[in-house]
């Protein structure tokens, strides 16, 4: 096993597609940070929500939005080897299909966990710079530290979870957009109008993780499950899509 | 290969019922027009794909039965890809690390296949040929004492066929067992021993391509003056050659000097006629037509 993964970051660092996601991911995360810090969406002009310390806890929550790209990353990383064809030489090398699964899930699960650590402490520390600037109530790192574990579990299932997807659909096109439109348009649809029904979803389960409610002003930490349930549920998710890839990968014609 | 059968869906099969063998330290020619089946038949060998029924093995096992495959068969198929962004050395070293095989090697089949000045550079600015070899590359890299090559000739120029040639019957001379498949007999031709045909699926001929030569019937080219005088027996027969030229099937150079000699006519040729491998091949693959059948008949025992 050592050496399939071995074999995985070869591929990772033989293109430029983890350098891409992560810069993405990187400024996607800071716009996020400076439109909560720096602007006052409408209905909000009475209150200083930067006094409130849960609400400093949810905007250093952010680096959990990276989670779509570390979605993409897996997706593009595993349907990327079908696009190219290059799976053909890597099922010859390792025959026994469900190794190669496991291996480029452990390769993404560390990338993930890497990624994830440096992009909440950019994260902590731009959210911390920005108050300086602004009147607010002070900058906890205890409050930074809550989100980390979350982070980090959140961030790297999402990979697992990407990489599921990429085998599961593997035209890499289609892969991404029904990724992006269940992240964006289906579940946000589903939170809003069946909540009961959407608080279960991935998306909630790592709202849920993060303790950030997803991040918007208008949103609520209690509506979502405890932080143990949506490990759990995100977990499952994460299991049985990696389950289901492993199962279908060793059907497939590899034509 | 015993009995292999592919069907994908229920409409198409593209392999139907095929049985055969390839001998080992041979090069075996594995020959049929496109779409006959033999990529597809390939891929089951090599547990690509799964048959919907019978084997196939390699020395009695398959393919995914083998620990760490690639250092045993080394195999290079059509449509096997390359990522355009990663280069040639990259694409060998990712390959290598999940065989446990060591970098040096890579750098060895890199030189094999002659791409070292080009090893650092992009796939995606590859020419075909370039690829070609790269995919050979990929399939030397575990020092297989059996090579599946699918169309490596594909896309080659007349000097790449003509290296591809030299590299083939080298690997031969190594004890290296070799399956190259093939759409055009000539490009393989002064190079395997043994040829499986398929057409649609299912074998026409195995066997050596000299027997596949002998199988045809057995044509005299005569020329003479008067040759159209020349009374035949009943089981030759006479079809036109090119002109001036006339072509009896059925006989022996040495009967029809006999038959002219005590007919007393000028002979000014008199010639075993060298049968047309490629006309052969065309006759056995080609869609039943009653022209063909009847031109070059039966080519073999398969």
């Amino acid at each position: 096993m050592t050496a399939l993964i071995r074999s995985e970051f070869r591929k990772v660092f033989s293109t430029k597609l983890l350098l891409i996601l992560s810069i993405s991911a990187l400024g996607f995360m800071l716009l996020q940070i400076f439109l909560s810090v720096l602007v006052t969406p409408p209905g909000f002009e009475d209150t200083n929500r930067l006094m409130d310390p849960a609400y400093i806890k949810i905007v250093i929550a952010s680096a959990g939005s990276a989670s779509v790209f570390l979605l993409i990353l897996g997706i593009v990383a595993m349907s990327g080897e079908y696009r190219n064809q290059t799976i053909t030489s890597t099922f010859l090398a390792t025959p026994v299909r469900w190794r190669v699964m496991a291996a480029k899930m452990t390769t993404f699960a560390i990338l993930a966990l890497a990624l994830a650590f440096i992009l909440w402490l950019i994260a902590a520390f731009t959210t911390m710079l920005l108050l300086g600037t602004q009147d607010s109530a002070p900058f906890e790192w205890s409050a930074a530290f809550e989100i980390l574990g979350g982070t980090l579990i959140g961030l790297v299932l999402y990979a697992i979870l990407g990489v599921a997807i990429g085998s599961l659909i593997t035209s890499q096109v289609a892969a991404i957009i029904i990724a992006l439109v269940f992240s964006f348009v289906i579940e946000p649809l589903l939170t809003v109008f069946f909540l009961t029904v959407g608080k279960w979803l991935p998306g909630n389960a790592l709202n849920a993780i993060l303790q950030s409610g997803g991040g918007g002003p208008e949103s609520n930490p209690a509506d979502f499950v405890s932080v143990p349930v949506g490990i759990a549920v995100l977990v499952g998710y994460t299991v049985v899509f990696a389950i289901a890839a492993a199962f279908i990968t060793n059907k497939r014609d590899i034509t | 290969m015993e009995h292999l059968t592919k069907s994908f869906g229920s409409e198409v099969v593209a392999v139907r019922d095929l049985s055969f063998s390839a001998a080992p330290g041979k090069v075996t020619g594995f020959l049929g027009p496109n779409g006959a089946g033999k990529t597809t038949t390939l891929r089951c060998l090599l547990g690509l794909v799964a048959q919907t029924a019978g084997k196939a093995t390699i020395d009695g096992v398959t393919y995914r039965e083998i620990e760490n495959p690639i250092t045993v068969v080394g195999a290079s198929l059509e449509a096997s890809g390359f990522h355009p962004a990663r280069t040639a050395r990259n694409h060998l070293r990712m390959i290598a690390s999940a065989a446990k095989i060591s970098d040096s090697r890579v750098s060895e089949v890199l030189e094999t296949v002659g791409l070292t000045a080009a090893a650092d550079r992009k796939v995606g600015g590859y020419s075909l040929g370039m690829r070609q070899r790269l995919a050979l590359a990929v399939a030397l890299l575990g020092d297989p004492k059996v090579l599946i090559l699918d169309e490596p000739a594909n896309g080659l120029d007349p000097e790449g066929i003509s290296w591809l040639r030299t590299f083939l019957r080298h690997q031969a001379g190594k004890g290296v067992s070799v399956l190259v498949s093939s759409h055009v007999l000539s490009e393989v031709q002064q190079t395997v021993d043994d040829v499986i045909i398929i057409r649609s699926g299912s074998l026409v001929y195995q066997g050596s391509l000299l027997a596949l030569t002998e199988g045809g019937p057995a044509e005299v080219v005569v020329r003479g003056p008067n040759i159209e005088q020349l009374v035949i027996p009943s089981e030759w027969s006479i079809r036109p050659g090119s002109p001036g030229e006339t072509v009896i099937i059925g006989a022996t150079p040495e009967a029809v000097g006999r038959a002219a000699f005590e007919q007393s006519l000028e002979l000014h040729e008199l010639s075993a006629k060298a049968a047309d491998l490629e006309e052969l091949f065309l006759g056995l693959t080609a869609e039943e037509s009653p022209t063909n059948e009847s031109v070059h008949g039966k080519g073999g025992p398969g």
